[in-house]
């Protein structure tokens, strides 16, 4: 049974099987993207022009602003990583998707969930818990929805044909597991049979920190220990170290929930523990570092030639920051100052955009093509919409910190009006909402050229738009790597 | 790792370490608070929000408040919620075993709300009402320079004429009053939310905690 996919047709089989429940969810993902980023525009706008959609209930800031967020988290990112994972581990396992209908079914449900939370939300049934915010009768539809996807994943690597498990399958595989526990117990804990008091913003605490660290941040690795030894045909550097990361990043940030509660009123053991867990965390980005940056030394031209590259590049940079944001905001003396500012929201900024969304754009660039057998159509739409990602993310990062750091100095003078605060972070309000701005020219871009791609009636032969010359974008280049690369082997 | 039952175990022994290491043992000692009975006059702290109060929950979490405002007052020494008047001291758990649902926020785009009950100065508690149904209906009325959102959609705005003007009606500076002959009255949900925000003060002191919060006096010639 050693890897059969390793000749192409077999692997063409496997994309085949894998298509259109692919296409199904990347689709709808990126609706929401869309959708989301447009409210996210506009709750952005609202904190510099307040009278902007205030006169109706159903789009009043304190509203529009978590509906954005959740269309985001739920509809974008959970989307693309189904798109992206179910594909990845049918290759990985060297076996087709099997009964794909069951997926259909999966992404409607999925998606009706969304679009009832996100509707109850603006209507007025929030529950004003952080990402789970959807009314309560949503979760039973996104985790029945949930509950074929993640079947599906596991089921497609318990009938693999391969020996080796693959860095990438073990985070994917944890990923599939981890997020309907958290978000189960979540439910249960905050609405089914509530716990007491200060214990609900623990228990949100938790499913937050395990939603990003566990859920979106696999996911991204997961991208990353796949794209980068592929497209640069070598295995990953220190690969024995890597099963070392995976429990390592999971233990970790498991615990690390308790550092969002940093000062609040909570027994004091929990920040601290968290603040622990944030620095042993560090231990296994070092480690993945050590894999990642190590396998791309010495080929960084040839990574600057794959658009997918140059995107994972971002999201492992990214992967990076969050973990020292992380850590910055568990020492007590900075958390002091920039609790509660822009900077705060950064973090989860980062980890969800910077890095996750980052990785699944340059996924995409690479498996769309391979699904539908087309190439991108237009290499300007690419360019507008790498350019727009990249100087946003960087626009942010610099902005956010800044503005953050200014706003917790201004809120911890007391002597300073709280008017005033307002006053010098409106400048910085229009800031992020121009920076939000960009990033959905981006997405827009990145539609329109998907829509010209994957649109079933467009024969038209065009010349294949393609970011760099063909040999690292074109299937043909990588047949021979194929799944014979498990990071290394004797 | 080519096992596919030892990545399950491992990836279950994981979260289900954490979940009874953090959630289980945070429950164990803190899930079963309970008031206190004050021993000079036999009082129970804190004392259970009124139903309208309760109400008024419901409507601050359906207008998602949170999203901009915290409900935490941070202890002397970290960060300046005492200095800015945001409480008399720093919060405990015990404060918030009245509340259904906690909501501490993590957003301080407007100032913390944990005890904007107790912050009316002279005023009597219906100009303090007064004075948040301007605030929910014109927040530049009584704010100058904030960026908080009207909530005008709180508030039946109708003509006076041909009826006896409401006694609830707010008194408006002309400037921000919908026109003559009009009057702005607060709906049920508006009085709701202004009596849960008046609700919100933790002016009780437990012994207990304040013992147990009071940071070590600082020993001399250090």
């Amino acid at each position: 049974m050693n890897s059969p996919a390793n000749n192409r047709s077999e692997q063409m089989e496997i994309d085949a099987s894998a298509r259109w429940p692919v296409l199904v969810f990347f689709g709808s993902a990126l609706l929401w993207l869309l959708l989301g980023g447009v409210m996210q525009l506009a709750a952005a706008m609202q904190l510099h022009q307040p009278g902007l959609l205030a006169a109706d209930e159903w789009t009043t800031h304190g509203r529009l602003a978590p509906a954005a967020q959740n269309a985001l988290v739920y509809g974008w990112g959970m989307n693309a990583a189904f798109a992206f994972g179910l594909w990845l581990m049918a290759r990985l396992s060297a076996t087709t998707l099997r009964h794909g209908g069951w997926l259909f079914v999966a992404a409607k449900f999925w998606n009706l969930g969304v679009t009832l939370g996100v509707l109850g939300i603006l209507g007025g049934y929030s529950t004003s818990f952080e990402l789970l915010e959807m009314p309560r009768f949503v979760s039973l539809i996104l985790l029945a929805a949930y509950a074929l996807i993640g079947v599906w994943a596991v089921t497609t690597f318990s009938i693999r044909n391969t020996e080796n498990v693959y860095a990438s399958q073990w985070y994917l595989f944890g990923a599939a597991f981890w997020f309907p526990w958290l978000y189960a117990i979540a439910q249960v804990m905050l609405f089914k049979a509530p716990v007491r008091g200060v214990l609900q913003p623990v228990v949100n605490a938790w499913y937050a920190h395990g939603l990003y660290n566990l859920w979106f941040v696999p996911v991204a690795l997961t991208a990353a220990y796949y794209f980068l030894p592929k497209i640069l045909g070598k295995p990953v550097a220190n690969y024995y170290l890597a099963p070392l990361a995976f429990w390592w990043l999971a233990i970790t940030s498991a615990f690390a929930g308790g550092s969002r509660l940093i000062g609040a009123p909570v027994p004091v053991w929990i920040p601290t523990l968290g603040i622990a867990a944030n620095m042993l965390v560090v231990v296994a980005v070092v480690i993945i570092g050590l894999n990642l940056f190590g396998t791309l030394a010495g080929r960084q031209a040839e990574a600057r030639n794959s658009l997918t590259l140059r995107f994972i590049i971002i999201s492992l940079v990214s992967f990076v920051l969050a973990a020292v944001m992380n850590l910055a905001l568990s020492m007590r003396g900075f958390a002091a100052t920039v609790q509660f500012t822009v900077f705060d929201g950064l973090r989860d900024w980062l980890t969800f955009y910077a890095c996750f969304s980052t990785a699944m754009f340059g996924a995409a660039y690479f498996m769309l093509p391979r699904l539908t057998g087309r190439e991108w159509r237009s290499p300007a739409l690419i360019k507008a919409h790498f350019g727009a990602t990249a100087l946003g993310v960087g626009l942010m990062i610099a902005g956010l910190t800044y503005a953050g750091w200014i706003q917790g100095k201004l809120l911890n003078d007391a002597a300073v009006p709280f008017a005033e605060i307002t006053k010098a972070m409106a400048p910085w309000f229009a800031y992020r909402t121009v920076v939000l701005g960009l990033l959905l020219l981006g997405h827009v871009a990145f539609l329109i050229n998907f829509l010209g791609m994957a649109c079933p009636f467009n024969f038209a032969k065009v010349p294949d738009a393609l970011f760099r010359a063909p040999p690292d974008l074109s299937p043909e280049a990588h047949a021979p790597v194929g799944h014979s690369l498990k990071g290394v082997g004797p | 790792m080519k096992n596919g039952l030892a990545l399950f175990l491992g990836v279950f022994a994981t979260l289900a370490l954490s979940w009874a290491g953090l959630l289980l043992t945070a429950h164990r000692q803190i899930g079963g608070l309970s008031q206190f009975k004050d021993p000079a006059d036999d009082t129970l702290h804190p004392q259970p929000l009124s139903g309208l109060a309760d109400q008024g929950r419901l409507v601050y979490q359906d207008l998602g408040c949170v999203t901009c405002h915290t409900q935490q007052v941070r202890h002397e020494g970290f960060g300046s919620d005492l200095a800015r008047k945001w409480g008399e001291r720093g919060s405990y758990a015990r404060d918030y075993i009245r509340d259904q649902t906690v909501l501490l926020g993590q957003n301080r785009l407007g100032p913390d709300l944990r005890n904007v009950g107790a912050r009316l100065g002279d005023a009597r508690p219906e100009e303090y009402a007064e004075w948040f149904y301007k605030l929910l209906y014109a927040p530049q009325s009584v704010a100058a320079g904030t960026n908080m959102p009207a909530h005008a959609f709180l508030f039946d705005v109708h003509p006076v004429a041909g009826r006896q003007p409401s006694a609830h009606a707010l008194a408006l500076p002309s400037k921000f009053a919908p026109g003559s002959g009009l009057e702005v009255v607060p709906t049920a949900r508006a009085v709701a939310l202004v009596a849960y925000l008046q609700s919100l003060k933790d002016t009780y002191d437990y012994p207990i905690e304040r013992s147990r919060n009071t940071p070590a006096p600082k020993k001399a010639g250090h």
